[in-house]
Parts: C-alpha cells; structure tokens; sequence
C-alpha cells in the first residue's frame, strides 16, 4: 500500500511536536538555574513564570498532543493497512490545533499569559491564551473522530476479528481523550473564556479546579498510552520476541481507560471546595488504576523475558543481559520502566490520602510529574522517533550510536534532576516558587540540592540536543531507507477474543456510570449552594 | 534467536516467565517496604500539624 501521504502527514506532526520540545527543554534548564538564586543577574519573576508557563504548556500540551496525533495516525494506517480516512480532514485538524499552539504562544512568550500550565483561576491570563489552548483541543477532537472512523470502518468490514491491538490502544486513547477534555473544555468556554474578556465579574474557582481535575488525571493516561503501545506492540518485536498476551494488553487499555477517569480529586485533597468523602472515593480510584499498570508490568517484562531467552538468555535474570541494549527502542523501555519503579513508588505518596498531606504543593510533586512524563512517558516517544524516523522520512537514522547515547544521558539527567527535587519538597520546598528572599537554616539546607538539579537540568538539555540533531541529520540524509513498521506478534493469536475486548460500547458506559458518580454531586453542589460572591458560571 | 533449537523455541514460549515474576515480587515487595519506611520512617515522625 502507497501510504506516503500518510507518512508525510505523521512526520509532520512528530516534527511539530519535538520542535516543541526542543524550545521547552532550553527554558527548562533556565528555569532550574534561575529558581536556583545562584545567578542573581538572571532573576526575574517575570521571566520565569513566563518561561515556566511555556514550558509546561509546551511539553504537557504540544509535544504529548502532535505526537500522539501523529504515532495515531501512522499507527491507524499501518496496523489496518488502510488510508487515513479523509486526509484533508486530518490536515484541517492539524492546522486548527497548530493555529492554536501559536495564538497561545504570543501571550506566553510576552508575559500575559503566566497561569502556568494548569491555568487555574483566580490567575487570569489573555484570552488569545484560552482561545488558542481550546483550538489546539479542538483541532485533537479531529484525530479522535478519524481514528474512531477508521476502527470502526474496519470492524465493520472485518466482523468477528479482533481489532489489531496496536489500533485498539489507539482507539482507546482517542476515546479516552474525548472523555478526558470534556472537563477542561467545559471550564474554558463557560468560564474562563467570557471571564478574561471581561464579560463576567467573577467565577467560582472551586468549581475550575473541580473541573479541571475531571481533566487533570486522565491527561497523563493520554500522554500514556501511546508508550504502552510502544511497549506491547513494538518493543517486543524489537528485542526479538514475541509478546506474551494480547488479551492482557487489551484488559490493561479497557482498565487504563476507564479508572483512569473517575479519579481526579487527588489533586484536590487540600483544596476546600470538596468533602472527605469524595476525596476518598477518588483515592480508592488512584490506587485501582494502579493494576493496569501492574498488568503492563508483568505483561511487557514477560514479553522482554521471552525476547532474551530466545536471545540465549538463562537462569532467572540471564535473559536481561541478552537483549539488544543498543537498540533504542528496547534500551528507552528498560530505562523507562527503572523510572516507572522511582516514579510510580513517589505516586503511592501522593495518592496516599494521610501522607499526601506531607508533600502536597511541594517541589516533590514536581519531582514525581518530571520522572513520570519527562522519564517513563517521553524516554519512550524518542524510542519511537527514533524507529520511525526513517519509515517516515525514507532515510536511515543518522547515527544509533548518538541515539543510545541520547537515551543513556537523558535517563542520567532525569534521576539526577528529579532526585534533589523529591528531596527538596521533604525539606519543605514548595513547588511553582522561582525564589525566596529570606535566609534561614531550612532554606540554606536546600542549597546543595539545588546545584545537583542544575547539573542535572545541564545534561538533559544536552540529551535534548542529541536527540534533534539526530533526527534533523536522518531527515537531510541523502540515502535511501526503505522500511515498514512490524508490529509484534502475540505468542497466541487473539482468534477467540470476547466482544468486550475488542469493543468500547460496553465501556463507554461504565464510564458515564463512573462519571455521573464521582463528579456528579460534586460538580452539581456549586450550583446548589451559597457561594458568596462568586457566580458558578460567573453570572 | 538463531542458535536455540526449534524445540528449545517451544519450550520458551510455552514456560512460565518466572525470571518476570521474581522481578515482579521484588519490585512490588520494594514498593511496600518504601511506603512504609517513608510512613513510619518520615510522615509519623513529623507529628501533628503547627
């Protein structure tokens, strides 16, 4: 199948999306000298909660969102060998959201819109900064609908066969993301929108941050999920083996997919606006969604472990030293799930209702989220570049050395970063600050930690660096690369799949159940009582 | 992959991956014992709030 106008439409995202990347890893490494207070010339409030907003915006909305689109729809057309359903109605996506990314950019980069990246009111940015955040959302809704189309089209002429699981995922996530931004859309066109052009006087935060966290959680499953994709349906195939469960892929997406969602509130835990008891449910909620990634765990490790001993691995661990550590895609998986193990170990202390208490708002949560996203999630995006890179551009990839390199320093940078970090918040350093302006011994005692983040910070902007070099290199190449993408193969064909497994009708309502309980009350009381002052809507 | 024989392929692909669940166990049994350091460790220590 000719799938070259395809090829161009994801490598133009992808390009979009570490473009993005690139600009944002130069602020952050700004950032954590700045807030260091070493370098007294460099200080300026405003400047960093510029830089920070736009590097939050940049990485947490722009590179999770292009690639996504992008890897979805290479990933459509290539996993059901079919074009992507109306082509123009994908680049039309692409332009809204990209129009989006540069009418939020103006006032990010003049200093008017430094909300940080969740926006929370009552910090008020420029409109075009709301207006251009819900384009780039909207121009995603269009990925969602292709990809939806396009699973379905494909069920429908191929009934009783399982969905290659590869599509299943991404189905999953466009559904998932559809669900996931209703929240925030809601906020933004009914309240923040009409508040920051002054068309309202006031608005109730509590009912933004309740909003917001219908958003804020599920987010990290969208920037998720086309990881675990990469683990189960490329990695594998990748080490040189096969992986160990279709099934068990498809129960992790469904459960990812659906806990994801009702669990919000632990971002809430402190805030006023919510009782206790909604709190918890939402607790018991984070620690369930736990299990998909237990599932993905043991499922990936297994398929690594079948990989290794084919490779002439033995004994227990014998198989890890078989496998392929310098392909960049096998070693950004074994990097990646050493970060999970730190990160997830720092998120069962957030999510812990009592111990949240201790580290709520501190620099340790700002530790967690860059082990997580910037380890776990984003190691494996360039494991994907990487492999994709020459399918899409037709060139081979410039050096592997520099891409295993890359890897290995962005892995040493991320621990060396993000280790002081979690320390600084046990001391009491809270997160979003750029300085302080008093002296005394707990401030003092952060000092050292603050020097290691910069080193830290140093050596992933150099990763940063090897990583665009790399792909810009393979994209000028002048030979030729001719390639398609191979998918894993299960050890046991999916042939006998339930429909539950291969089908999101069932699912989609059990999340509107799921919703309607854990934010129905919650989001209905704003309307129901006294707020004093601040209108619901703002009216 | 290349030099295991066609049944030690079989045999592979049908065994237990035991050498994931030991990594599973250690990983999960480090996890429990890192929550309850940090608990009983650092959180209770702290005492009450003010």
């Amino acid at each position: 199948m000719n799938n070259s106008a395809e090829k161009k439409l994801a490598l133009t995202h992808l390009w979009v999306a570490f473009g993005a990347f690139g600009l944002a890893a130069v602020m952050g490494l700004y950032q954590v000298i700045e807030r260091s207070g070493f370098f007294g010339f460099l200080e300026s409030r405003a400047v960093y909660y510029a830089s920070v907003s736009t590097h939050g915006v940049l990485m947490g909305f722009v590179l999770t969102t292009f690639f996504i689109m992008g890897f979805g729809y290479y990933t459509a057309t290539s996993s059901l060998k079919m074009p992507v359903w109306n082509l123009s109605f994908a680049w039309v996506g692409f332009g809204v959201s990209l129009s989006g990314v540069v009418m939020a950019a103006l006032p990010l980069l003049g200093g008017a819109a430094s909300v940080l990246f969740t926006f929370y009111p009552p910090m008020q940015a420029h409109p075009l900064f709301y207006i251009g955040a819900t384009l780039l959302v909207v121009g995603s809704w269009f990925w969602c609908v292709s990809m939806i189309v396009m699973y379905t089209q494909w069920k429908n002429a191929n009934p009783g066969i399982a969905v290659p699981l590869a599509m299943f995922a991404t189905t999953a996530n466009a559904i998932l993301w559809l669900w996931t931004s209703v929240g925030v859309a809601v906020e933004v066109l009914f309240q923040l929108i009409p508040w920051s052009l002054g068309w309202i006087d006031s608005i109730d935060p509590g009912l933004a941050r309740t909003l917001f966290a219908w958003t804020l959680h599920p987010i990290v499953y969208f920037w998720l999920i086309p990881t675990y994709t990469a683990f189960y349906c490329l990695v594998p195939k990748q080490a040189g083996g096969f992986l160990f469960s279709d099934e068990m892929a498809r129960a992790a997406f469904i459960l990812l997919v659906v806990f994801s969602l009702p669990i919000g509130f632990h971002h809430l835990y402190m805030d006023p606006e919510q009782g206790h008891g909604w709190k918890i449910l939402h607790a018991v909620g984070t620690f369930v969604v736990t299990l998909p990634t237990f599932i993905t765990g043991f499922t990936v490790i297994a398929s690594l472990e079948i990989a290794g001993r084919l490779n002439g691995g033995k004994g227990l661990f014998g198989w890890i030293a078989a496998l392929p550590w310098t392909n960049p895609m096998v070693l950004a998986i074994i990097l990646g799930l050493l970060m999970l193990i730190f990160g997830g170990f720092g998120g069962l202390v957030n999510a812990s209702y009592a111990m949240n208490a201790m580290v709520h708002n501190t620099a340790w949560v700002s530790g967690h989220f860059h082990l997580i996203f910037g380890g776990t999630t984003v190691i494996m995006y360039f494991g994907v570049a990487y492999y994709l890179w020459p399918i899409l551009s037709g060139k081979p990839l410039f050096c592997k050395a520099m891409a295993v390199k890359q890897l290995w320093t962005w892995f040493i940078g991320m621990i060396i970063m993000t280790t002081p970090w979690h320390i600084l918040g046990l001391l009491g350093q809270p997160r979003r600050i750029d300085s302080v302006n008093y002296n005394n011994l707990l401030t003092l005692s952060w000092e050292p930690y603050e020097v290691t983040m910069m080193f830290g910070g140093a050596i992933l902007l150099y990763s940063s660096a090897l990583l665009l070099i790399n792909l810009y290199k393979t994209q000028m190449g002048t030979e030729a690369y001719q390639g398609e993408i191979e998918y894993a193969e299960p050890i046991h064909a999916p042939d006998d799949l339930p429909e539950y497994l291969n089908s999101f009708k069932l699912w989609n309502i059990v999340i509107a159940v799921f919703m309607l309980i854990a934010f129905g009350y919650p989001i209905l009381q704003f309307f129901l009582m006294e707020t004093f002052g601040s209108g619901r809507w703002g009216v | 992959m290349n030099n295991i024989s066609e049944e030690e392929r079989k045999k592979i692909l049908e065994s237990s991956p035991v050498g994931t669940w030991a990594l599973m166990l250690i990983v999960g049994g480090g996890m429990v014992i890192a929550w309850l350091m940090m608990y009983y460790g650092v959180f209770l220590p702290r005492g009450h709030i003010g």
